[in-house]
């Protein structure tokens, strides 16, 4: 394809950042089919995309070739996955259909990506609901720049719950706050979710603890609202999390009588 | 039911719906994650996020755009190349990977567990191509690969993995079309 035509659209060349816009970019379609374009040449082929319709149409046909590889690959997943995800479904609410009517209302952002979720924490959730729906929920609901680190975030909600003995608990008080996690003993690894607790008074912070048997407590940073804290270096002796609320940047120990507080038992801790 | 009529329950919330269409791409799924990703906890870590978005984004679903089951493939394929892709990066297990491919370990999996009708025809296809467009398809889909790391790989110009990409998809096409 690097002849240059004879005709008058194949003596057109166009450098857009140094790359050649063109008839090249259906040459794309294949790798593309096969994921086999680094993510700068996917946007540009996906960009070329929404304005060729006859490229869609190749695109569309050569993914039912793909399709088929991957059915050659097919193997019978292990069982236990099957438990795990089901689980977990039951406990994550969908993103909302779109259109949504709030992005509209905010004038033209296009919904596509940045689709408000709903963040239902139902009194009745299943204890998993308040970390999975938690985290889960942030992955797509923001903008596309914030998009891979709330990725991470999932996958590593996703790596505790992989866990063979990854354990999920939770506690509400009356008026709603709530604190949960999934946690496995044996990686040491946990997420935390805060819920409800509102917002500190002026000047102060929520501040996330970690308390253990015959020692201090040790801090596990400063909560941002909802946003689970995920930590990797819990050990037998953690005994529960709590939450106080601490001077602006918080404390070396804690200085207020806990918010919340959530025992570790029941999750494999604090013998 | 399939995968095209489930998808829209499955968007609405159902979670019935979802079961059992778990059971009718788990085993896809699975497979391809794991023929690229090799490793049998990272496969599990990443069925498990792609079926989660899966249930969490399935109102995005476009038919227009084709088949339910493409699009869910698509959507575990893209995670599972992503993955393997950083995980090269990160540790330069490129050179090891680059020795392995001398001989694709497409079968290593697939004889795990009895052979279905479809794998069998599609392997006995792939074993009509020629060897470079082979390699072409299966180092980019079964291995992760970019077609540039393919065309490094197999000391080809970009231009020619790109027709050799196409032409052995498209026997493949020929041959299962016959086939079927």
């Amino acid at each position: 394809m690097r002849q240059t035509g004879t005709g008058p659209l194949g003596r057109i060349r166009l450098y857009v950042g140094g790359l050649r816009i063109g008839r090249t970019v259906h040459s794309l379609a294949v790798p593309y089919a096969l994921d086999a374009l680094d993510p700068q040449e996917t946007r540009r082929f996906e960009r070329h995309l929404e304005g060729c319709p006859r490229c869609t149409d190749e695109v569309r046909a050569l993914a039912a070739d793909t399709v088929r590889l991957a059915h050659a690959a097919s193997v019978p997943a292990p069982p236990d996955l099957r438990d795990r995800i089901l689980t977990a479904v039951r406990a994550t609410e969908q993103e909302a259909p779109e259109p949504v009517p709030v992005v509209r209302e905010r004038g033209g952002a296009p919904a596509r990506g940045r689709a408000p979720v709903l963040v239902a924490l139902a009194a009745s959730a299943a204890v998993l609901a308040l970390v999975a729906v938690g985290v889960l929920v942030l992955a797509l609901g923001r903008a596309d720049d914030r998009l891979g680190e709330e990725r991470a975030a999932t996958r590593e909600i996703a790596h505790v719950l992989a866990a063979p003995d990854a354990r999920a608990a939770a506690t509400r008080d009356a008026d709603g706050r709530g604190l949960g996690v999934v946690a496995s003993r044996a990686r040491g690894q946990a997420v935390v979710a805060p819920s409800r607790l509102g917002s500190p008074p002026d000047g102060r912070d929520h501040q996330l603890w970690v308390m253990r048997a015959g020692a201090a407590p040790r801090s596990l940073g400063l909560l941002d609202g909802e946003t689970p804290v995920v930590t990797d270096d819990l050990n037998g002796k953690a005994s529960s999390l709590a939450v106080t609320v601490e001077p602006d940047g918080g404390s070396v120990r804690p200085t207020t009588a806990p918010v919340v507080q959530l025992t570790l038992k029941s999750v494999g801790f604090g013998e | 039911m399939d995968a095209d009529a489930l998808l829209p329950l499955v968007a609405r919330g159902d979670q019935k719906a979802f079961e059992e269409l778990y059971g009718l791409v788990s085993g896809p799924v699975y497979g391809l994650v794991r023929r690229v990703l090799r490793d049998p906890a990272q496969s599990e870590e990443v069925v498990q996020e792609v079926l989660l978005e899966l249930w969490r984004t399935a109102a995005r679903y476009d038919p227009a755009r084709g088949s339910a089951l493409s699009w869910i493939l698509t959507l575990a394929h893209r995670r599972a190349v992503d993955r393997v892709r950083s995980a090269r990066a990160a540790s330069d297990r490129e050179q090891r990977a680059a020795q392995r491919a001398e001989a694709p370990a497409f079968d290593q999996v697939a004889e795990e567990v009895e052979g279905s009708l479809e794998r069998e025809w599609v392997r006995r296809c792939l074993e009509r191509l020629t060897d470079l467009q082979h390699q072409a398809v299966t180092l980019a889909y079964y291995d992760g690969y970019t077609y540039r790391e393919v065309a490094r790989r197999l000391s080809v110009p970009l231009g020619t993995v790109k027709t050799r990409m196409r032409d052995g998809l498209l026997r493949l096409r020929d041959c299962l079309g016959a086939a079927a």
